[in-house]
């Protein structure tokens, strides 16, 4: 039996390792440096306490990024969970033919660099000469530099990682609907209950489950792919208008090199995803349906 | 009557469909065209006079061919290793009883939720003291294991009738016996599909090569489109949609040919229990 | 009350064709039972009903109005799922009203229904607890309840029994004709087990391969099967079909004859039916110990035990046959004589395997035992 255990640990230990260099070692050296200042460069980190923490607190910027990434996460949580999910369904219940080469189509852009998305978005919504604006030109319509516009920038740029991350949501809840049986829908038609209620009474609560992982996924995982439009398209500006959580990290450590401040604010971050995903375990849990 | 609701829906699919597909048509027909013809016939999918001259000019600028070579080098490692470390571990996740196996089980999974700039320092750091930077090694080092794989790869084996495995056992058969010859040929689709994605997203990787490559020859791709960019659109746009397609192209090709595969193990993938 | 009429109704999936050329009248308020092997064709019938299915071909008719693009919500009928489809997320209370819901029922009324229903059913005191925590009968008896206090006309049932276990099926019997008897609605039951069709059932619908065989009582598909489909579904063990002859007022069997009651000879010739196929059921076959003149005899080859009685299954030459009868007087290798009661043979035509009717005497009240 111990022999088994041994064996068991030795298929795990390669991924193991690699976490432990490369996950949770630096993790914990993350939250180290945040007690620091330091440059990355200086051969001496001097010990602050919690003085970065205090510094964010005070930085009007803080607030201003943490505004950006609440409006990212509404935004991202109305493209990339919200509308998947009624597409899942549309397509499991009501459609029915196409439904393979729907799911297949839809799931094609999330195959393709975000670079290469952020670069094609660029263009079509350019203000002067991309296709947008001459279609909007026709109707007599100007496209504003929404690149320089605040408000716009965030909207433009959810959208740029929707056209990624749709179609991989898409397809997981999907599946998570799948796990409804087709009789509990006919059993419902049956009883003429309109389309939303069947959708907000029954499959809703029946996939709660793959709907609250692609909740949390598209809060988490959405505001990291948001870095790359970001990163490509703005740099965060105009005036910081479109930064959000995890750029600002990438711009104060690679950029500005304050390396402590950006560790501190890296572990805010996550402290805050941690805070969010309690409470919306807690305030979902009574609901979720596990199936068996 | 339930047939013109059917049709309704299928417009709206179709028009949501069109703004998702109709950039990537727009790309490669504009990477076929002179830049005079691009901007006075924007929305022509076919080119009037179809020329390579934009690729011809990349190649010309840049060290494409080293660029790509080096795309796939990281891809390939990465694609290896994830997927030998995620099919182990996955094994003995499903098929071993020891000590805190779902404590250790979560913790790995749950390093999926771990946002990227909480271990990029450090990370950055360790690869510079290895003497990795501007180096694809230091790209490929730490994609060695995945978590998203171990979890993909586990939902498949899971499927697997526990009474096969037994069976093998009772013939005497080692595990990592069972693991080649029996289990991995079972879950060959969701394996095959698991590595698909690991090679896709890995050439598709931005955020890490960009902090570890400095020097144009030791780029990726993604960090060569990213030269092409300027927020006006710039004048070079024609020859950005030809990186662009460069880019993406195999990922496209290799999804086109896997999607079967690869859309099943993703619908399998919803999360139950 | 409704009566549903089928009209040249055929279904198709792509090339495959499920129902040919339905053409079937529903009695309102009777209990028909849609009885079929799986695949038959029987639940794609009862779907369409639901309007879960589209109809490929023909008319769909609800007392008197076409139906077959009516959505399933508006045909005002109720339906008991083979797995019981209920809301897993649910309570049994709110599982059973929630259709009433959404027709926005008062508040009162609702709570009659549900009371009505749960009394009924004998649901008391599970109101508040999950499907999950409910056991097989009790999820049935709430897929059951749910069904009922729509008080729709039209109740349809899919396999309602037959993920219960034999005992609580025979319960479940009485309890769903009981149901009937309370509201009266039009049942179309679907099951694929004949004791049920027989049990339940005001006529029986036996469908196969997309095709109606028969449609009549219980007593006449088992005592006058249309045809030799009918004749060897129902019933158990099978009716013994094998190919006979008839030929100067005897019955022959490969070589083998016995001498015919003047009824059938009669019968027989004045149809000028010569080559056949006979139809008897093994209860109707008697093992002689003595006769050896008049009777066929055939080599045992296999028992099987009923407990009461047993099934002998008989060599003769070269047909199989099965009879019911005493251990005692077979045992395998054992050259046995028996006799076949003269009123119960049935007669299919050797090409379309109809019956071919039966002679007079068949409508005597009460048979006699005309042994051959």
């Amino acid at each position: 039996m111990s022999g088994n255990a041994l064996l068991a640990y030795g298929f795990i230990l390669p991924s193991l390792l690699v976490f432990a260099v490369f996950m949770f070692y630096p993790l914990l050296y993350t939250v180290y440096l945040s007690f620091f200042e330091w440059n990355m460069i200086k051969p001496v980190k001097a010990f602050v306490g919690w003085g970065n923490y205090i510094a964010l607190l005070q930085d009007p910027l803080t607030y201003v990024v943490l505004k950006n990434t609440f409006a990212y996460i509404v935004i991202l949580l109305l493209l990339n969970c919200a509308a998947p999910y009624i597409l899942a369904f549309i397509l499991s219940f009501v459609i029915r033919r196409g439904r393979d080469f729907y799911k297949s189509a839809f799931f094609l852009p999330s195959v393709i660099s975000l670079v290469v998305g952020s670069i094609l978005y660029l263009w079509i919504l350019n203000p002067i000469s991309g296709p947008v604006a001459i279609i909007a030109k026709f109707f007599g319509i100007t496209i504003p530099v929404w690149s320089k516009t605040q408000g716009l920038v965030i909207g433009v740029l959810s959208i740029i990682t929707t056209w990624k991350v749709f179609g991989y949501n898409f397809i997981v809840l999907f599946g998570g609907i799948t796990g409804v049986p087709q009789e509990v829908i006919e059993a419902a038609k049956i009883d003429n209950v309109p389309l939303h209620r069947i959708f907000l009474d029954i499959v809703l609560p029946m996939s709660s489950a793959t709907g609250v992982y692609i909740f949390i996924m598209t809060i988490v995982q959405g505001l990291q792919y948001v870095f790359t439009p970001i990163k490509v398209v703005t740099q965060g500006g105009p005036d910081n208008a479109s930064s959000n959580a995890i750029y600002n990290v990438y711009q104060e450590g690679f950029t500005l090199y304050h390396t402590g401040y950006a560790s501190a604010f890296a572990i805010v971050t996550m402290v805050l995803f941690v805070v969010l995903l309690l409470a919306e375990f807690k305030y979902v849990e009574k609901g979720i349906y596990y199936e068996n | 009557m339930r047939i013109d609701r059917e049709a309704q829906w299928h417009i709206l699919l179709g028009g949501a469909l069109l703004l998702s597909l109709l950039p990537i048509a727009f790309a490669i027909a504009n990477s076929f065209k002179e830049l005079s013809e691009a901007y006075n016939n924007v929305f022509s999918l076919i080119p009037e006079h179809p020329t390579i001259g934009n690729y011809l000019l990349v190649f010309s600028r840049l060290p494409l061919g080293q660029i790509t070579a080096n795309t796939f080098m990281v891809a390939l490692a990465a694609t290896v290793f994830k997927t030998v470390t995620s099919a182990l571990a996955a094994y003995a996740f499903v098929y071993f009883d020891f000590r805190g196996k779902n404590v250790l089980y979560f913790i790995l999974i749950s390093t999926i939720f771990i946002p990227f700039t909480v271990t990029m320092i450090p990370n950055y750091l360790t690869i510079s003291q290895l003497g990795f930077r501007n180096n694809i090694i230091g790209v490929i080092l730490p994609q060695l294991s995945d978590a998203t794989g171990i979890f993909l790869i586990r939902q498949a084996m899971r499927t697997i009738p526990r009474s096969l495995i037994e069976a093998a056992r009772i013939e005497q058969a080692g595990h990592l016996k069972i693991l080649a010859s029996i289990v991995l040929p079972l879950i060959r689709p969701a394996v095959v599909s698991t590595g698909i994605m690991f090679f896709i997203n890995s050439w598709n990787e931005y955020v890490w090569p960009v902090l570890i490559l400095k020097d144009k020859v030791n780029y990726t791709l993604p960090l060569a489109l990213q030269l092409f960019i300027s927020s006006e659109g710039g004048t070079d746009f024609t020859i950005a949609m030809a990186v662009s397609v460069i880019t993406m192209i195999i990922p496209l090709v290799l999804y086109l040919i896997f999607q079967r595969y690869i859309i099943s193990t993703f619908t399998s993938s919803g999360v139950k229990g | 009350m409704k009566e549903i009429v089928f009209e040249n109704v055929s279904k198709a999936y792509g090339k495959t064709t499920v129902i040919e050329h339905l053409n079937l009248t529903i009695r309102p308020g009777e209990r028909l039972i849609l009885l079929g092997a799986s695949g038959c064709g029987k639940s794609t019938t009862l779907r369409m009903i639901a309007g879960l299915e589209q109809i490929t071909a023909g008319n769909l008719y609800m007392n008197g109005q076409r139906i077959n693009d009516l959505a399933s919500g508006e045909r005002n009928v109720s339906m008991v799922f083979q797995n019981y489809a209920l809301y897993p997320h649910m309570t049994v209370a709110d599982n059973i009203v929630y259709g009433l819901k959404i027709q926005k029922l008062p508040k009162e009324e609702i709570g009659q229904r549900l009371q009505a229903a749960v009394d009924m059913l004998e649901l008391n005191g599970l109101e508040g607890r999950k499907p999950r925590d409910l056991s097989g009968g009790q999820r049935q008896r709430v897929a059951l309840a749910r069904a009922v206090v729509k008080r729709s006309d039209v109740l349809l049932l899919d396999e309602p029994l037959s993920n219960l276990d034999a005992q609580l099926r025979v319960h479940a019997r009485k309890e769903l004709v009981k149901i009937h008897q309370t509201y009266r609605q039009t049942f179309v039951y679907v099951t694929h087990d004949q004791v049920e069709a027989m049990t339940v059932g005001n006529r029986i619908a036996l469908l196969h391969e997309g095709q109606l065989q028969m449609l009549d009582t219980p007593a006449n598909v088992y005592n006058r099967p249309a045809n030799v489909f009918t004749a060897r579904f129902i019933g158990s063990p099978s009716t013994n079909i094998l190919a006979a002859h008839y030929a100067d007022r005897a019955l022959h069997i490969g070589r083998q004859a016995v001498r015919l009651p003047e009824f059938w000879s009669a019968f027989l010739g004045q149809k000028g039916c010569r080559d056949f196929y006979l139809g008897i059921r093994p209860e109707h076959i008697r093992l002689e110990r003595d006769r050896t003149d008049n009777v066929f005899s055939g080599t045992v080859k296999y028992i099987e035990e009923y407990g009461n009685r047993c099934g002998i299954y008989l060599d003769i030459e070269d047909n199989e046959l099965v009879a019911i009868g005493d251990k005692a007087d077979a045992w395998p290798g054992k050259r046995v004589s028996f006799a076949i009661d003269a009123a119960k043979l049935h007669v299919f035509d050797k090409q379309t395997k109809e019956n071919i009717g039966y002679p007079e005497v068949y409508n005597e009240p009460v048979y006699q035992y005309k042994s051959l």
